[in-house]
């Protein structure tokens, strides 16, 4: 058996009996919450490292996303009978809907021009969301019923639901690994070396890119389901700018480029605020300094294959430069 | 076995000390969920400040022999942290009621756990038309905007007003108070002339102004909080538009005077807290926050004092037998509480009747209208 194989099962067997096992051993509700949480959080993570992380795209607007998969979950279960089976994946195509939409006019953009068109994406949905009060109830928020049910079988007890939380989150992480680590990953991370290079060898950045941003926005709906079925009511503040931000910490802090570093990532995001709760109202400032520490020390995320201050170099073009030899695309 | 002298007076020193020990630790503990860090924290630490009030007098008042205790965290106003919060509480089988959140947005999702755990759950502010009734387990200790609404409508009708523009933030507090007064006004006979929704922290209302005197309305109602409110104010003296400006409690602080200066003159609200009022208990919780503040507190301070009194002296009605249903329906049969916000009664559905006092500015300080 080969070693990345044996690495796999092992997360497998902690994921579906360690944990599990554990959790009902605590028989804490909050511990559920926590693991849940933190599924929903790695899931974001993984896909938005497929746009930034490995196609090299800073993405600021994916906590709008997350809110379109959890709108069209919500809104189809609260208003339309539609449950989770068929809700689960209509959110990510719904998410993925949105984001071609979107992506059409904005991928022609470069580095810090598609920054700050992203930005705009997210902004704009989350004003869709907080004032299109017909169809998204408005600040009023959307208030879902009925707990989460497979093919008609209501799953109610704390276990089952991190169960199926839990085997979502996996498969589709283990889907986006497939794809970062294919040829198809490749010529991503190309895009994220040099775009015009990657055009002179005949690959369409420009498709390359709205694919990208697709396939991850679809993640992003179902991680959005995710959270709607496990919390039973969304408001447009649960997807403003600050989850964006927040979702872009786990893929930096992570490692850029890695999906075990972003994992990892997400999982200390989450984590370690409940961890340092005993702290009190310092716990925030421990939070941010020790990202502070971790880019400052670990400019490479704690398992990136890039450098995040080269990263951020790179995009805010060779005005912010000092390697002068450097092509830099943005501001000059 | 050595059964020494020493061993013996260890002993009956502990069995004397044991009731009281078990007695320190059967304190009754209520969880309180509020913002104490991120941009809502200002209110967040009002609340605890007078929780902490509340909870000293009532200590001190041997009501019940058992100290009763608050546990607070933070939830940031952000829903994630307010549902952790929320099953870590219910994971407690000590906690037996909950106050908060302060954001309706956050006490909504945290009140899907309590309603599927059932644990009676109090909020001090929570506005959303639907808190209440997500389940028998909510109840809130600010009044609805159906009642604010009706008042002011029935207040400017007696004024001879029948044209009015309505102006509110984009939240979900902002459309109630929409809702909640056009429907009675309109009732009485009045006419809504224009009606608009901004987001908040909005920096310029010149645009809104003017829309609003080209419909020539004979009075503005408007729904926002201090902040937005002061800023309003301020534009409309700027642009000399004379016109009377009512508005909600939620626009009644002391900060609203500060900040709009002269332009708050005139401004006529409907409130349920007035530190200058003269009652006793008013004084009493005035001269305590004090000590603490260099200002008078405003309403929700005032709000979440009341909130902590009723869920205590539900304590109190439960005790000894304080489970979380009993503690429930000693809120529930919450009748007439004398609070520093006016009487108190829940209806069935958790929402409080209390009295309004309808309030102006004059001279630079709120006083009561009769």
């Amino acid at each position: 058996m080969s070693k990345p194989l044996l690495i796999k099962l092992l997360l497998l067997v902690i994921v579906f009996a360690v944990v599990p096992l554990a959790l009902e051993g605590f028989g804490k509700g909050y511990y559920y919450q926590i693991a849940t949480l933190a599924f929903v959080f790695m899931l974001l993570a993984a896909s938005l490292h497929l746009v930034t992380g490995v196609a090299g795209l800073l993405h600021l607007g994916h906590a709008s996303l997350y809110g379109v998969g959890a709108y069209v979950a919500a809104l189809l279960g609260s208003k339309y009978g539609i449950g989770f089976t068929i809700g689960l994946p209509l959110a990510g195509l719904g998410a993925a809907f949105v984001a071609f939409l979107v992506a059409l006019p904005t991928m022609r953009l470069m580095s810090i021009y598609f920054a700050v068109a992203t930005l705009g994406i997210g902004q704009m949905l989350f004003l869709v969301f907080q004032n299109w009060v017909g169809l998204t109830n408005g600040p009023n928020g959307v208030m879902l019923f009925d707990g989460i049910d497979l093919f008609g079988v209501a799953i109610n007890s704390e276990l089952g639901i991190y169960y199926v939380v839990a085997a979502v989150s996996a498969v589709s992480i283990l889907i986006l690994n497939r794809l970062s680590h294919s040829y198809y990953g490749n010529a991503l991370r190309s895009l994220r070396e040099d775009d015009q290079c990657t055009a002179a060898m005949g690959i369409n950045v420009t498709v390359m890119k709205i694919q990208a941003f697709v396939i991850s926005a679809f993640f992003a709906g179902i991680a959005g389901a995710l959270w709607a079925y496990t919390t039973g009511y969304i408001s447009p503040n649960d997807f403003n700018f600050s989850q964006s931000i927040l979702i872009l910490t786990m893929v930096v802090v992570g490692g850029l480029g890695s999906l075990p570093g972003v994992l990892i990532g997400a999982l200390l995001l989450i984590l370690l605020p409940e961890v340092l709760r005993y702290f009190g109202d310092i716990r925030n400032i421990i939070v941010g300094l020790l990202m502070f520490g971790a880019i400052l020390f670990l400019p490479k995320g704690l398992f990136g294959e890039v450098n995040a201050l080269n990263f951020a170099r790179r995009l805010l073009g060779s005005a912010w430069s000092e390697d002068n030899s450097e092509k830099g695309i943005g501001w000059k | 076995m050595k059964f020494s002298r020493r061993t013996l007076l260890a002993l009956t020193v502990a069995s004397v000390m044991l009731p009281a020990a078990s007695q320190a630790a059967d304190s009754i503990k209520i969880g309180y969920q509020l913002p104490l860090t991120g941009n809502t924290a200002q209110y967040g630490q009002n609340f605890k400040d007078a929780a902490e009030i509340a909870l000293a007098k009532f200590n001190a008042s041997g009501q019940i022999d058992v100290p009763v205790e608050i546990i607070y965290e933070d939830s940031r106003s952000d829903a994630k942290e307010g549902v952790t919060i929320a099953r870590k509480f219910v994971d407690d089988d000590e906690i037996v009621g909950v106050l908060g959140d302060f954001t309706s947005t956050v006490s909504m999702a945290a009140a899907q756990v309590y309603k599927r755990s059932g644990m009676v759950q109090l909020s001090q502010t929570a506005s959303h038309p639907d808190f209440a009734k997500i389940s028998k387990w909510q109840f809130r200790n600010i009044t609805t905007q159906n009642q604010e609404g009706a008042v002011n409508a029935q207040w400017m009708i007696d004024q001879g007003i029948t044209k009015v523009a309505v102006i509110a933030e984009q939240t979900d507090w902002g459309q109630s108070v929409v809702k909640g007064f056009v429907d009675p006004f309109k009732e009485l006979g009045g006419e809504v002339v224009y009606t608009e929704f901004f987001n908040r922290g909005l920096a310029d209302f010149r645009s809104i102004i003017t829309k609003i005197e080209e419909q020539k309305p004979e009075a503005v109602y408007t729904g926002f909080f201090y902040e937005d409110g002061a800023q309003f104010l301020k534009q409309v003296a700027q642009l000399n538009a004379d016109i009377p400006v009512y508005s909600t409690s939620a626009a009644y602080n002391d900060k609203l005077i500060e900040l709009a200066g002269e332009a708050a003159e005139g401004l006529k609200l409907t409130a349920t807290f007035l530190p200058t009022r003269t009652d006793a208990n008013v004084t009493e919780f005035v001269s305590e926050w004090k000590k603490g503040h260099d200002n008078a507190p405003g309403q929700f301070p005032a709000q979440a004092y009341d909130a902590v009194n009723i869920m205590l002296a539900a304590v109190a009605k439960a005790y000894p037998d304080v489970t979380r249903e009993s503690l429930r329906d000693a809120v529930a049969a919450t009748k007439d509480f004398p609070g520093v916000t006016g009487n108190t009664s829940f209806d069935e559905n958790g929402e409080p009747l209390k009295e309004l006092t309808k309030a102006t500015v004059t001279g630079g300080v709120f006083v009561e209208v009769k």
